[in-house]
C-alpha cells in the first residue's frame, strides 16, 4: 500500500507490518494539523499484532488532515493523515489563519495508489456462441438430453443465450409451458365436471380444458413396445391370480375441493392421506398375498400411485412409509415421483414394495372404473373425476331439498380370496367419511 | 460458540489436539521460543514443553525425514514448513519416502505438514506460492486446504488424526482477515468439499483464499444464482460433489490462485470434462494465475492473481452464454 | 586416516576378538553370511534365467558389514536396511523364501510385488524399507532414535548407507540434526570403495569418518570384512547410544566384489585391487575362526544350502500378484481408529540378549 504522489497532497497511510497483519492501532500523534513536517520525521505512532512502531512522513510540508484518533485501529492502507508538500516552512500555523483547504487536483482524486492495473494476463476471448454459416443451430449437450428424455422438437425452442443459441433455461421453460397438466402436477386445476344427460341442443361453450397427454395409441405397424407387453402381462396375471371385485361408493367433496384450493394442491393428496389413515384402521386392505403367503401390514402404508407415462404406458412408483407425511408432504412427493417417472429416473426399489395403490386418471372426466389390483397387493383404489350433482339434502328437520354439490365415485377392486365384500365397505364408508369431515388446515 | 480468527482457529487446533494425545508434537523453526513466524505456536512451548514443541535447525528435508521416522514408531508429528515454498527443500522426502511407504512396504506415515502458503501481501516469488499440485500429483500424498476458520480447525484435527501423510495448505492471507464461530473442543472435518453459497445457474469452484473471492464476485452478479463450491479437499478430490453441483448448473467456472498449468482446477475442469459432459451447457472456463513467478511489487502481483472483478466478469459471461 | 575415540574400538578395528561373542555366536554370525551369500548368488542365476525381472543388486565381499552390525541390535531396535545389507534382514528373522518371492515379484513377496529387489522392509520385524534416494533413510532412521530419545526409552535405531550417498545434503542434515540433539542413532557407512563406476577420490575431498567430529560426536574405521570386529564397533556405539552420549559414525571399510548391480560388470575396477580384497573374504576369515574353534563348518553348508534350496522352491511355487490388486493400498484407511501399523520388534540372536533376543515377532 503506497501513499499517493501527487505535486500538492500526499498521504500518510496505514502500514502493513508484516505479511498476515491486517490492521493497526493509532496510539499518538506526534505531529498536528498545521505542523510542519520534514522528511522522514515520525508523524505518530501505530500498535500492530506484529510489532510497535512509528510512521514516518512519507514528504515534506504541512500536516493538513488528520484523519485517525487516538485508539482507533483501522485497516491496513487507510490514510491516517494527509500533507500539504505545496506548503513552505515559513507559512503561518494553521492556528493563526484561516486554513486552506488542500487543493485537491483532479490526479489526487483519481491518483490514490491503488488503481487496478490493466490486467497483463487477459483472460481468453469470452466464449461465442458461434452460428454456424449454413444457418443450424448447435445445442449444448445438456439441452439435447433435456430434449430427447421429454421428445421435445429443439427446432421449436427459443434461444435466449448468446448469439440466439439455446440455453439449458430455455428448454426447460419450454418444457414448462408445454407440460400437459395432470392431476397429479401442482400446476392448473382440474375443472369440476359437469354431467347431465339433459343438454338443450344448442351447445354452451365448452369449458376450456386441459391439453391431454400424449394418447396412449400404439405406435402402427411396430407391435406393442415392450414395456406395453411388461405392462399387459402384468394385468393378465393380477386378473387370472386375484378374485377381483368392485366396490363403488359416491362421495360429496365439498370439504375436500375447499381444502385442496386452500392448500393448492389436486385432491389427489388429500384422498391419498385420508386413505392412509383409514388403512392404518382397516390394514386387512393393506396387504400382499403372494401364493399362499399373506402379509398384512398394520403400522406403515408403501402408497404407490399410478402415473401415465403417454404412450409407453403407467408406472406406479412407491411412496414409502406414506403414513409419516402430512397432505401437503404426499403433494410433494407425488409431484416429484411423477416428474421423475416421466423423465426416466426412477430407481429400481422405487417401485417395488408397495401395500396399496391409488389410481386417478379422472382429468379426462370418466366416472367410474374396474381397476386392476396391482400384484401382490390385495387392493386398489381408482379416483375419478369430480362432478358437480345435484343431490339431496335433508335438513335439521328432516325436510330434503336438492342441492349441487361436486360428487366423486371412488372404486376399490378388492381380492376376494384376501378379504370380503363387507370389509371393502365397510373400508369405502370410513373413507368417504374421512373426506366429508375434512377441514382446511 | 467463540469467534476466532483462522490463525487461532489453528493455533486451537493443534492446542486440542496436543492435550488429547501426548503422541502428538509440533516442530518446525522459530516455532518454540519464538513462537512461530506467524505466532500460531505462541505460549505453547510453556504448556506443552521443548519436546513436544520442537525447535529445529533450518533443514526441511530433515524436518520431513525425521517425522517420518518418529511416525513409524508411533508418534504423531505436525511439521510446520515456515512458508509453503520451502517444502521443495524437503520434496524427495515427502514424495518418496512418506508418499510411497504404505504402498510399497504396508507402514502408514502418519505425519502432518503445515504449508502457510499464498499471496496478495507483496511477498514475492518465494513467499507466496501455491504448488499443491506438485503433492496433488505424488501418488500417497493427500491434500486439504481450508477457507474459513472452522474448517481450518476441523481440517487440521482431521488431518493430524489421519493415518497418512497430509498437507494442510493454511492460506497467510486469511490468518488474521477471516473470523467466524469455531466449536469448542475438538472435532475433525471430513476431507470433502463444501457448498458455500447455493445457487442453480453457475458453479464456481474455488478453495482457499479464493473461495472468498468468488464469493465476493458472486455477490457482485446481481440477479443471478451463483454456487461456490469450497473444495476444501484436493486429495480425495470430493467427485461427487463437484459433478452434482455441475449437473445442477450446467455451468462451471474454476478459480485458481496457483499458477494455472496443472493446477487444481486443471484436475477438476479434466473430470467434469470426462464425467460431467452430459450436464454442461457452456465450456468450462477457468480464472487462474498466469505461469510467472509471483512478483513483488503490487501493481504487478495484483495484475497476475485472480481478483474479483476477473472472476466476477467471467462468470457474467458464462451466465449469459 | 581413521579418528578414534575409545581405546576398545581401537581393538575392535585391529581384529582382536570380541570377549561378548560365545562359539554359538560365531557361528552364526557365519551361518548369516553363509545364507545371505548363497541366497544372492542363487537370485543372481534366477535373474540370468530371466526369473528376477528389474535389475539385482548384491552385496558380494560385504556380508561382515550387516550381519555383524544388525547381530548387535535387540529387538526393540529399529533398522533402515540398505541394499548389499541383506545379512540384517535375515539376522532379523526375514524368511529366505518371501525373499525369493520379493526378488521375482511375486506374490508371496515381502512387498508383494510393489516393489522389487532388495527395496524391501518388513516393518513387522523392525525393519523399514528403503527408497533409491540416497541417504534419506538416514533422516529416517535419526527421526526414530530421536522418538525414542523424547520418550525416554532405551533403544537406538540403525542405518547402513554408502560412500557415495555422503554427497548428498541428506548426509549432512542427519549428521548435524543427530549430533545437535544428540540422538540413539549409529551410523553405518559401507565404504565399498565405489559408487557405481566412481572411486573415492572422485567422491569427496576428506574421508567421511574425519567429518564426524564437525558434527560433534566420534567417527570409528573399523574393518569391513570382519564381522566380529563389526559386531564389536555396533555394540559399543550402542552402549554409547543408551548411555545418551548421541551418535556414531561407524565407517565399514570394504569392498564391492561385484558390480552395482548384475548389468555392471565393474571393468573400472582394476584387477589387483579385487585380487586383494578376495583374499579379505569375510566369509572365509569367520569360517577358519570358527573351524579353529571345533565346528563343523561342513555340516552348516550343507544345512544353509538345504534352507537357500527349499526356499527356492518356495519362491517360484508363490504366484505373480493380481493384476486388479494394482491401485489398492494406497491410503491406510482402518476402521477402528485405535488400529496402530507400528514397526515390531524383531529376532536379536546375540547371546548377550538372553532369552529376550528369541524370535519375537507376530
Amino acid at each position: 500500500m503506497s501513499s499517493s504522489s501527487t505535486e500538492a497532497v500526499v498521504d500518510v497511510t496505514m502500514p502493513q507490518m508484516g505479511v498476515s497483519v491486517s490492521e493497526g492501532t493509532v496510539v499518538g500523534w506526534r505531529k498536528q494539523v498545521g505542523d510542519w513536517v520534514a522528511y522522514e520525521e515520525p508523524i505518530c505512532d501505530i500498535s500492530t499484532d506484529k510489532i510497535d512502531t512509528e510512521v514516518p512522513a512519507p514528504a515534506a510540508g504541512r500536516l493538513t488532515e488528520q484523519l485517525v484518533d487516538v485508539g482507533a485501529t483501522v485497516q491496513v492502507g487507510t490514510v491516517l493523515a494527509r500533507i500539504a508538500t505545496d506548503a513552505t516552512p515559513g507559512q503561518p500555523h494553521a492556528s493563526e489563519s484561516e486554513p486552506e483547504p488542500p487543493p485537491v487536483t483532479s490526479e489526487a482524486a483519481a491518483a490514490t495508489g491503488d488503481s487496478p492495473a490493466p490486467s497483463t494476463a487477459q483472460p481468453a476471448p469470452a466464449p461465442q456462441a458461434r452460428a454456424p454459416a449454413n444457418g443450424a443451430r448447435r445445442y449444448s449437450p445438456v439441452v439435447q438430453r433435456i430434449a430427447e428424455q421429454h421428445r421435445i422438437d429443439l427446432a421449436q425452442v427459443p434461444g435466449t443465450g448468446r448469439g440466439g443459441r439455446v440455453r439449458k433455461q430455455d428448454v426447460l421453460a419450454y418444457l414448462e409451458s408445454a407440460r400437459p397438466a395432470d392431476a397429479e402436477s401442482a400446476a392448473p386445476e382440474p375443472p369440476l365436471h359437469i354431467e347431465s344427460p339433459y343438454r338443450p341442443e344448442t351447445e354452451a361453450q365448452p369449458e376450456p380444458r386441459p391439453e391431454p397427454a400424449a394418447a396412449p395409441a400404439l405406435p402402427s405397424g411396430d407391435g406393442l413396445s415392450h414395456m406395453r407387453r411388461v405392462i399387459g402381462e402384468h394385468m393378465k396375471r393380477s386378473l387370472q391370480t386375484a378374485a377381483t371385485c368392485t366396490t363403488w361408493i359416491a362421495v360429496d367433496f365439498s370439504r375436500v375441493e375447499a381444502a385442496r384450493r386452500a392448500a393448492g394442491t389436486t385432491a389427489l393428496p388429500l384422498v391419498a392421506r385420508a386413505t392412509v389413515e383409514t388403512l392404518l384402521e382397516l390394514p386387512a386392505l393393506n396387504a400382499t398375498l403372494e401364493a399362499e403367503s399373506y402379509t398384512r401390514y398394520d403400522d406403515a402404508v408403501h402408497l404407490g400411485i399410478a402415473v401415465s407415462l403417454g404412450e409407453d404406458g403407467l408406472i406406479v412408483p412407491v411412496i414409502r412409509d406414506a403414513q409419516d407425511l402430512s397432505a401437503q408432504g404426499l403433494a410433494k412427493r407425488i409431484t416429484d415421483l411423477a416428474r421423475r417417472a416421466r423423465a426416466r429416473e426412477l430407481g429400481v426399489d422405487e417401485v417395488h414394495g408397495g401395500t396399496f395403490t391409488i389410481t386417478n386418471p379422472g382429468q379426462f372426466g370418466s366416472i367410474m372404473a374396474t381397476p386392476v389390483i396391482n400384484q401382490p397387493q390385495v387392493a386398489i383404489l381408482d379416483l375419478e373425476a369430480v362432478v358437480k350433482r345435484p343431490v339431496v339434502v335433508t335438513d335439521a328437520d328432516g325436510d330434503d331439498a336438492l342441492a349441487i354439490r361436486p360428487v366423486c365415485i371412488l372404486g376399490l377392486s378388492w381380492d376376494h380370496r384376501a378379504l370380503d365384500g363387507a370389509l371393502a365397505a365397510q373400508f369405502l364408508a370410513a373413507l368417504r367419511d374421512r373426506l366429508q369431515a375434512i377441514r382446511p388446515s | 460458540m467463540p469467534t476466532m480468527t483462522y490463525l487461532q482457529a489453528i493455533s486451537d487446533a493443534l492446542r486440542q489436539e496436543m492435550r488429547a494425545d501426548e503422541r502428538v508434537f509440533v516442530m518446525g523453526e522459530d516455532i518454540g521460543v519464538f513462537g512461530g513466524a506467524f505466532k500460531v505456536t505462541d505460549g505453547f512451548i510453556d504448556e506443552f514443553g521443548p519436546d513436544r514443541v520442537m525447535d529445529t535447525p533450518l533443514a526441511e528435508s530433515g524436518i520431513i525425514g525425521t517425522a517420518i521416522g518418529a511416525s513409524v514408531v508411533g508418534l504423531r508429528p505436525v511439521c510446520e514448513m515456515q512458508f509453503a515454498d520451502f517444502v521443495s527443500c524437503g520434496f524427495d522426502q515427502l514424495v518418496n519416502v512418506a508418499g510411497k511407504m504404505y504402498y510399497r512396504q504396508g507402514l502408514p506415515v502418519n505425519i502432518t505438514v503445515r504449508l502457510p502458503s499464498g499471496g496478495g501481501f507483496s511477498g514475492g516469488p518465494f513467499h507466496s506460492q501455491n504448488h499443491e499440485a506438485w503433492f496433488m500429483h505424488a501418488p500417497g500424498l493427500k491434500v486439504v486446504a481450508p477457507s474459513t476458520a472452522q474448517d481450518a480447525k476441523g481440517l487440521l484435527i482431521g488431518a493430524i488424526r489421519d493415518r497418512n501423510p497430509v498437507l494442510f495448505l493454511e492460506h497467510k492471507h486469511l490468518y488474521r482477515r477471516v473470523r467466524g464461530d469455531v466449536p469448542e473442543g475438538t472435532f475433525a472435518t471430513p476431507f470433502k468439499t463444501r457448498i458455500a453459497r447455493a445457487g442453480d445457474e453457475l458453479t464456481i469452484v474455488a478453495y482457499g483464499a479464493m473461495v472468498h473471492t468468488a464469493l465476493q464476485a458472486a455477490e457482485e452478479l446481481e440477479g443471478a444464482s451463483v454456487e461456490v463450491l469450497d473444495l476444501r479437499s484436493l486429495v480425495p478430490l470430493d467427485e461427487d460433489a463437484i459433478l452434482q453441483s455441475v449437473r445442477k448448473t450446467s455451468k462451471v467456472l474454476i478459480v485458481d490462485e496457483a499458477n494455472e498449468t496443472c493446477a487444481a482446477g486443471a484436475q477438476v475442469a479434466a473430470l467434469i470434462a470426462d464425467k460431467g459432459f452430459e450436464d454442461l451447457d457452456g465450456p468450462i472456463r477457468r480464472v487462474a494465475t498466469p505461469d510467472v513467478p509471483i512478483p513483488f511489487s503490487p501493481p504487478l502481483e495484483q495484475a497476475v492473481l485472480p481478483s474479483v472483478d476477473k472472476v466476477r466478469e467471467a462468470a457474467r459471461e458464462l451466465l449469459e452464454y | 586416516m581413521a579418528t578414534q575415540t575409545a581405546s576398545a574400538s581401537q581393538e575392535a578395528a585391529s581384529g582382536v576378538r570380541s570377549e561378548h561373542l560365545t562359539l554359538d555366536d560365531r557361528v552364526a554370525l557365519l551361518r548369516y553370511m553363509l545364507l545371505m551369500r548363497g541366497i544372492e548368488e542363487r537370485a543372481m542365476n534366477l535373474y540370468r534365467q530371466g526369473k528376477v525381472p528389474g535389475s539385482f543388486y548384491d552385496g558380494f565381499g560385504q556380508e561382515a558389514v550387516s550381519v555383524g552390525s544388525a547381530f548387535a541390535m535387540s529387538p526393540q531396535d529399529r533398522l533402515c536396511v540398505l541394499h548389499r545389507d541383506l545379512g540384517a534382514h535375515l539376522v532379523r528373522g526375514v524368511e529366505p523364501a518371501r525373499i525369493f518371492g520379493q526378488y521375482m515379484g511375486r506374490a508371496g513377496g515381502v512387498t508383494a510385488g510393489r516393489d522389487g529387489n532388495v527395496h524391501f522392509g518388513d516393518f513387522r520385524v523392525g525393519c523399514v524399507g528403503m527408497v533409491s534416494m540416497l541417504p534419506d533413510m538416514m533422516l529416517v532412521a535419526t527421526g526414530m532414535a530421536m522418538a525414542f530419545k523424547l520418550r525416554g526409552e532405551a533403544r537406538c535405531a540403525i542405518t547402513w548407507f554408502g560412500d557415495g550417498s555422503t554427497s548428498r545434503g541428506d548426509f549432512h542434515e542427519a549428521m548435524n540434526w543427530a549430533g545437535l540433539q544428540r540422538l540413539p542413532v549409529i551410523f553405518v557407512l559401507e565404504n565399498n570403495q565405489y559408487a557405481y563406476s566412481t572411486p573415492l577420490d572422485q567422491q569427496f575431498a576428506v574421508d567421511p569418518i574425519e567429518r564426524a567430529a564437525a558434527y560433534g560426536f566420534p567417527g570409528v574405521k573399523v574393518d569391513g570384512n570382519d564381522v566380529e570386529a563389526m559386531f564389536e564397533a555396533t555394540r559399543l556405539a550402542r552402549e554409547r547410544a543408551l548411555a545418551g552420549e548421541g551418535p556414531t559414525l561407524l565407517e565399514a571399510v570394504t569392498m564391492r566384489m561385484h558390480g552395482h548391480a548384475a548389468h555392471d560388470d565393474m571393468k573400472y575396477v582394476p584387477a589387483e585391487q579385487v585380487e586383494q580384497w578376495r583374499r579379505k573374504d569375510p566369509i572365509d576369515r569367520q569360517e577358519s575362526r570358527v573351524r579353529e574353534a571345533g565346528a563343523d563348518v561342513g555340516a552348516l553348508r550343507a544345512e544353509v544350502q538345504q534352507v537357500i534350496d527349499d526356499a527356492t522352491r518356495a519362491g517360484l511355487a508363490m504366484p505373480m500378484p493380481d493384476p486388479a490388486t494394482a491401485t489398492d493400498r494406497l491410503f491406510y484407511e482402518p476402521t477402528d481408529p485405535r488400529e496402530e501399523l507400528l514397526l515390531g520388534d524383531g529376532r536379536a540372536p546375540w547371546s548377550g540378549f538372553g532369552t529376550a533376543g528369541e524370535d519375537r515377532r507376530r
